[in-house]
C-alpha cells in the first residue's frame, strides 16, 4: 500500500502545517495580554495540553493532573501511529529550528549524508533522568520541556527586548520629532508604536528579572542549528525522546525501494533528523521526524511511506540505549534529585524571605511538584508582578514565578494566574476567594519611611492599599524636625490580620530604590508553618501585653 | 479668569436657558436665569424609581445649565479633556472614581456645545487597561462619543511649573494642549489631605514620582492648580466615599448624596466638598493655602451661586 509517491508537494503542505501551529503558538502568546478576568482568551494553554511529557512528569512527581492534560494522549496515539511527525509537522519550537537550519543551510555547501550519532542518545538521557527525578518528586521538567522553554522565552525575553526596542525607539523619535517637509516621522512611528501598545504588549515597559539566562539560553539553542540542523530536537529534547521511544515500531513507516535506488545518499543529506533513510532496513523511526525530506530529494522516487502492521517488527534501526546507559541515567537523575535539594529551604523549615509565591500558589514542595516553568502566569500578570525565579527557591524552583513587588503588585480584583496555571501550581481560586489570600506580609522599615525617620510626612502605602478596611492604618505621633521644632506626624503601621501582602503599598513606596514598606513571604496562606504573627485576640486591645 | 462674553455667546446662553428654563420650570421658577459661577445641584425626593443614569445626566445638566450651559466654555472646534478620577479597579458603586454618567453627560454636552472631539482620560494608580473598563467609564464614554485616552507613561514632558515649591515636573503633553480641560473629581475621604477634590484630582494629569508630593501636599497642589488655570470643575457627588479613601471598596463606606457640584471657581467647590463629607472648608490645608495665594475663595455663598432642585 505504498501511494505515498515522492512529491514536492507534500513538503508545501508540511510547510503550511507548521506554519499554522507556529503561528498559532505566536498568537497563544501575543493574545495573552487581552486576558481580563472573566475573559481569558481560548486556547492558551493548548500547547502545554497537548505534551505528554508534562503529562507524565506531572504525574510522577504529584500523583494528580488537571483532566485538561489528558489531550496529551491524542498526541501519544498519532506518535504510535505515524511516528514523530509531531517534532516535524506541528512543534512550534521544532519549526523555528527548521527555520534557522534552512537559514544555516542557505550558507553552507551541501553536507555529505550523515548516519547516526552516538550523540543523538543524549535526549534519552536527559528523558530518563528528568523522569527518574519526578518520580522521586523533583518536577524539573519545565526547563527543558520545548513548550515550556519556548514560552517562557518568548514571555520573559524575546516579547520583552521587542517592546524594548518598540517604546525606546518610539520614545526617540517623539522626542526628537524629525520632519522632512511636510512629513513628520512621528505620523508613522507614533500609530505603529500605539497599535503594539494596545494590541501586543502587556503593560508598559515590561521586563522580568531574572530572564537573562532564559535569554541567553534561547538564543544559544537557536544557533546550535548551525553545529548540526535541528540540534535541539535531535541530541537535548526530553518530548522527542518520550515521542522517540513511543515511535519504535510505527505503523506508518520508510520504505526505501532497492531496485530504485542508486545509493546517492540525497535523502539523508536532506534528513534534519540523522535518521538514516539511506541505510535500507536501518532506518531510524526513533529519530524520523516524518518531514518526508528524503522522499522529496530522491530523483528516483525510490523513498515513500507505507502503512503497515507494526507486528511482527520489521528491519528497522533501534533505539539506540543500552541497559547500562538507561542505569546511568537513572542514577544521574538521582544525583539531581540531591543536587536540586542542595539547599536549607529544602527542609521546609527555612523560608526565604523574599520568595512571594502567586496567589493561590501550593505549598512550596507541592508548588515545585506541579510547576512547569512555561511563563504563563507571568505573560497574564497585568502589573509584571511575576518574574522567573533565579535560585531563591533552590535550583529545583529554577524560572519558576515569583512576586517581586518593587516591580509590579497582585492586583486585588486579578485572578488571571490561577486561570491560567497549565498544571494547577497555582491554583484558579474564585476573586472572592483569592482576595482573601495572603502573599506575605508588609514591614515597615522605620529606618527609611519618611515620618518615622525623616520628619516628613507621607501616606502613600496607606493611600494605595487595596484592602477596602485598609491593612495599613496610620498613627500620630510627635516627631522631633532637625530644627529642632516637634509636630504631629501620621505614621503608617501593618494590620497582620489585613494585610494580604499584595504588594501595592512596597510598589508605591516613594524610595525607588529599597521601599521603606517591603512584602516578606511571613504569614503566607499557603504555608502554615510559615505564618508567625496569631490572629489579635478580640480582647487583647485592653489587657496587657502579658495576658491577664 | 473668565472669558468676556461675545454677543454670540450671550445670545447662545440667553437661548438656552429659555430653553431650558422652559423645559424645565421648576428649577428656573424662583430665580432669575442668569448664569452664576457655581451651582449645586441636588436631587429632590426619591432617586429609587430612577435608573442610576438618570439622576446623575440630569443633575449633571442642571448644573452646567446654571453656570450658562456648556457653550460658556466650549468653542466650535474646541478639542476638550475631561479629567474624572479613573484612579482605582473598583465599580461605581464603590464611589472610588467618578460617576460614568457624570462623565459621560459632559461629552455629551461637550460635543453639543460644539466641541471637535472629546477626550477622556486619567493618569491612573492601579493599571488604567482595568481600571477603565472597570470604573464603568470607558463604556459610558464611548457610547456617549467620546474618546477614552490611555495615558502613556513614556509622553510625559517636563514643564515649567515656576511655583512656590514645584518648579517644574512631567505633565502630559496632550492635556495641556487641549482648549479645555474640565477637571471631575469624586468626593472622598483621603487620609493626609482630608478630602480629595477638584486641586487633589490634578495629580492624574502628571508623571513622575508622584509620591513625593506628600511631602508638602497643599503647596504642590495650589503650584499644580495655578499652573492648570482651572475654568470648569465639576464635582460628583451623586456617591462618596466617607472612609477608608481614596480606594474605598466596601459600599459601607459609600454614601449617596445624589448632588452635583459646578463651578469656575475651585477652592469653592473644594471647599463645598470639604463640608459635604462633614468638614469645615478650612479644614482642608489646600483650601486654606489656594484662597491665601488667590486660586479662588473658600466661601463659595459669596459667589454668583445658585442652589437648583432636581427631580
Amino acid at each position: 500500500m505504498s501511494f505515498l509517491r515522492p512529491r514536492s508537494w507534500t513538503q508545501w503542505v508540511r510547510r503550511l502545517c507548521q506554519a499554522v501551529f507556529l503561528l498559532l503558538f505566536v498568537w497563544t502568546l501575543v493574545v495573552t495580554h487581552l486576558a481580563q478576568v472573566d475573559n481569558v482568551p481560548p486556547l492558551l494553554r493548548f500547547y502545554f495540553q497537548l505534551d505528554p511529557l508534562v503529562l507524565t512528569a506531572t504525574w510522577l512527581s504529584s500523583h494528580a493532573v488537571p483532566a485538561a492534560l489528558l489531550v496529551a494522549f491524542i498526541t501519544v496515539g498519532v506518535t504510535l501511529l505515524l511516528g514523530r511527525v509531531f517534532c516535524g509537522w506541528f512543534c512550534p519550537f521544532g519549526t523555528l529550528h527548521n527555520i534557522f537550519s534552512w537559514l544555516r543551510s542557505r550558507r553552507e555547501t551541501p553536507t555529505p549524508p550523515e548516519t547516526r550519532s552516538p550523540w543523538q542518545r543524549a535526549k534519552y538521557i536527559v528523558l530518563i533522568a528528568l523522569l527518574v527525578m519526578a518520580l522521586f518528586g523533583v518536577h524539573w521538567i519545565g526547563v527543558l520541556d520545548p513548550f515550556s522553554f519556548l514560552y517562557r522565552s518568548g514571555v520573559t525575553a524575546v516579547l520583552p527586548a521587542i517592546q524594548y526596542g518598540v517604546e525606546d525607539a518610539s520614545t526617540a523619535i517623539y522626542v526628537a520629532d524629525p520632519k522632512i517637509g511636510p512629513f513628520r516621522a512621528t505620523s508613522v512611528s507614533e500609530p505603529v508604536y500605539r497599535f503594539l501598545r494596545d494590541q501586543v504588549f502587556r503593560a508598559p515597559g515590561q521586563a522580568f528579572y531574572g530572564s537573562i539566562g532564559v535569554g541567553i539560553l534561547f538564543v544559544a539553542v537557536l544557533v546550535l542549528n548551525w553545529v548540526k540542523p535541528r540540534f535541539w530536537c535531535r541530541y537535548i529534547c526530553p518530548l522527542g525522546a518520550l515521542l522517540g521511544v513511543l515511535a519504535q515500531r510505527p505503523v506508518m513507516r520508510l520504505r526505501n525501494e532497492e531496485s530504485l535506488c542508486n545509493n546517492c545518499g540525497k535523502c539523508s543529506t536532506a534528513c534534519p533528523a540523522a535518521a538514516q533513510p539511506d541505510k535500507r532496513g536501518d532506518w531510524l523511526p526513533t529519530e524520523c521526524f516524518g518531514c518526508w525530506n528524503c522522499v522529496a530529494a530522491c530523483n528516483f522516487k525510490a523513498i515513500s511511506f507505507e502503512f503497515r502492521s507494526p507486528f511482527p517488527r520489521p528491519a528497522m534501526g533501534r533505539l539506540d540505549l543500552s541497559r547500562r546507559t538507561a542505569v546511568q541515567a537513572a542514577l544521574a537523575g538521582v544525583t539531581g534529585i540531591f543536587l536540586m535539594r542542595l539547599t536549607p529551604q529544602a527542609q521546609e523549615k527555612n523560608y526565604n524571605p523574599e520568595l512571594i509565591r502567586p496567589p493561590g500558589a501550593l505549598r512550596e514542595r507541592q508548588f515545585l511538584q506541579k510547576c512547569i516553568q512555561c511563563g504563563l502566569c507571568m505573560r497574564v500578570c497585568p502589573t509584571t508582578a511575576l518574574h522567573p525565579c533565579g535560585f531563591e527557591s533552590g535550583l529545583e524552583g529554577l524560572w519558576t514565578p515569583r512576586l517581586i513587588p518593587k516591580i509590579g503588585y497582585c492586583e486585588y480584583n486579578c485572578n488571571l494566574c490561577g486561570q491560567v496555571c497549565p498544571t494547577g501550581a497555582i491554583q484558579s481560586l474564585a476573586l472572592e476567594e483569592k482576595q482573601q489570600v495572603k502573599l506575605g506580609l508588609a514591614t515597615i522599615d522605620t529606618t527609611r519611611c519618611l515620618p518615622y525617620a525623616y520628619g516628613r510626612s507621607c501616606i502613600i502605602c496607606e493611600e494605595h492599599c487595596p484592602v477596602p478596611q485598609k491593612a495599613i492604618y496610620l498613627v500620630e505621633r510627635e516627631v522631633r524636625l532637625p530644627n529642632g521644632k516637634t509636630t504631629v506626624l501620621k505614621q503608617p503601621q501593618v494590620d497582620p490580620d489585613r494585610c494580604i501582602g499584595c504588594g501595592m503599598c512596597e510598589n508605591v513606596c516613594v524610595f525607588s530604590d529599597r521601599a521603606a514598606i517591603r512584602i516578606t513571604s511571613a504569614n503566607e496562606s499557603r504555608n502554615s508553618d510559615n505564618q508567625p504573627i496569631l490572629p489579635m485576640a478580640p480582647e487583647s486591645s485592653e489587657s496587657t501585653p502579658y495576658g491577664s | 479668569m473668565m472669558k468676556k462674553t461675545s454677543r454670540r455667546t450671550f445670545l447662545g446662553i440667553t437661548a438656552s436657558a429659555a430653553t431650558a428654563a422652559f423645559i424645565h420650570p421648576v428649577g428656573f421658577s424662583q430665580e432669575n436665569a442668569s448664569p452664576v459661577d457655581m451651582c449645586v445641584a441636588r436631587w429632590q425626593g426619591e432617586t429609587s424609581a430612577y435608573d442610576d443614569a438618570v439622576v446623575a445626566s440630569k443633575l449633571t445638566e442642571q448644573a452646567i445649565q446654571a453656570l450658562g450651559g456648556m457653550q460658556r466654555f466650549v468653542s466650535k472646534g474646541d478639542t476638550v479633556w475631561i479629567k474624572p478620577n479613573i484612579a482605582w479597579n473598583r465599580t461605581p458603586e464603590q464611589a472610588a472614581n467618578t460617576n460614568p454618567d457624570v462623565v459621560a453627560t459632559l461629552v455629551r454636552l461637550c460635543l453639543e456645545a460644539g466641541a471637535k472631539i472629546v477626550k477622556v482620560g486619567d493618569n491612573t494608580c492601579a493599571d488604567a487597561k482595568q481600571t477603565y473598563p472597570m470604573s464603568g467609564i470607558e463604556a459610558a464614554v464611548r457610547k456617549a462619543g467620546g474618546k477614552m485616552v490611555y495615558v502613556d507613561n513614556n509622553r510625559f514632558r517636563k514643564m515649567s511649573i515656576n511655583g512656590e515649591v514645584l518648579k517644574e515636573w512631567e505633565v502630559y503633553p496632550e492635556i495641556i494642549e487641549s482648549d479645555l480641560v474640565i477637571n471631575v473629581p469624586v468626593v472622598k475621604h483621603h487620609s493626609l489631605s482630608t478630602a480629595t477634590l477638584c486641586m487633589k484630582n490634578y495629580m492624574g494629569v502628571i508623571g513622575g514620582s508622584r509620591g513625593q508630593w506628600h511631602q508638602d501636599f497643599a503647596g504642590y497642589l495650589c503650584d499644580m492648580t495655578a499652573f492648570m488655570k482651572p475654568r470648569l470643575c465639576v464635582l460628583d457627588a451623586v456617591r462618596i466615599l466617607t472612609a477608608n479613601g481614596p480606594t474605598g471598596g466596601n459600599v459601607a463606606d459609600v454614601k449617596r448624596m445624589n448632588t452635583i457640584a459646578a463651578g469656575t471657581d475651585i477652592v469653592a467647590l473644594d471647599a463645598f466638598g470639604a463640608e459635604l463629607l462633614g468638614h469645615k472648608a478650612e479644614d482642608l490645608p489646600s483650601v486654606r493655602r489656594g484662597e491665601a495665594r488667590g486660586l479662588g475663595r473658600a466661601d463659595y455663598r459669596k459667589l454668583a451661586f445658585r442652589e437648583v432642585s432636581v427631580s
